[in-house]
């Protein structure tokens, strides 16, 4: 795994997101390069601003590849407030204008953009695992 | 996220270019605020430019199109990149704001 921790991670997001799109495990093609980033953002910017109740603390950021199967993962881990994001329940998207409430669609739009999402409580580390079939 | 609006008489045209994530969020906010002044005009935003959206700019989307309906006015969201449109489909944003 390709990972590098980040220490503080107090206004890092753009940092910790371009290192895991710099990866040579990202794939090229723009449709799931888009997916992808769209993924990365959403759950790292989780992390920078709900993990630590101070806002000081690391994130380590991995991406691996396994080159037979094509399946492209990205593992997330911090010492944080333990906090499983998959327990959230997902939005209703069929609420009008009106009656949806504004946010809460992150951690949705990961479970949507990749082809799996787990989250464990390990070690005193929150870990969120993304992964996505990178077969063009 | 470049932002370009043109008032004319009861429509506005709005051109968005650029990407619109969590590092700029706050300043398309600001930067789309005369939209939200209420004067019940009709908008109309050209979207050929716009290459990404994260839920941020989807946020923010939602806040617009309250505020038109609450002015009794009408927003269309034009000639959106598939890939954008995908994220408007997913998180129903398609059947709340209309695209063409």
């Amino acid at each position: 795994m390709i990972k590098k921790r980040f220490n503080p991670i107090t206004d890092k997001s753009s940092e910790i997101i371009a290192f895991l799109m710099a990866s040579p495990d990202m794939p090229n093609d723009p449709d799931l390069r888009f997916k992808i980033e769209l993924s990365v953002e959403e759950a790292v910017e989780n992390v920078v601003h709900y993990a630590y109740e101070d806002g000081i603390g690391w994130l380590e950021a991995g991406t691996s590849l396994d080159n037979e199967s094509l399946v492209l993962t990205i593992e997330l881990r911090d010492a944080g407030v333990p906090f499983n994001p998959l327990e959230k329940a997902d939005p209703d998207v069929n609420l009008s204008a009106d009656q949806r409430e504004v946010g809460g669609l992150g951690i949705y739009l990961c479970k949507k953009m990749m082809d799996s999402i787990e989250y464990r409580y390990e070690d005193g580390n929150n870990v969120l695992i993304m992964r996505k079939i990178v077969k063009n | 996220m470049k932002v370009t609006i043109n008032k004319q008489n009861e429509k506005t045209l709005v051109t968005l270019e650029g990407r619109v994530d969590s590092t700029n969020a706050e300043q398309f906010q600001q930067d789309i605020a005369p939209l939200m002044e209420g004067d019940g005009s009709d908008i109309d935003i050209d979207c050929t430019g716009m290459t990404y959206t994260s839920s941020q700019g989807l946020r923010v989307f939602l806040l617009l199109q309250k505020s038109v309906m609450a002015h009794q006015g009408t927003m269309v969201m034009r000639n959106m990149d598939s890939r954008v449109k995908e994220v408007f489909d997913i998180t129903g944003f398609s059947n709340i704001i209309t695209i063409l």
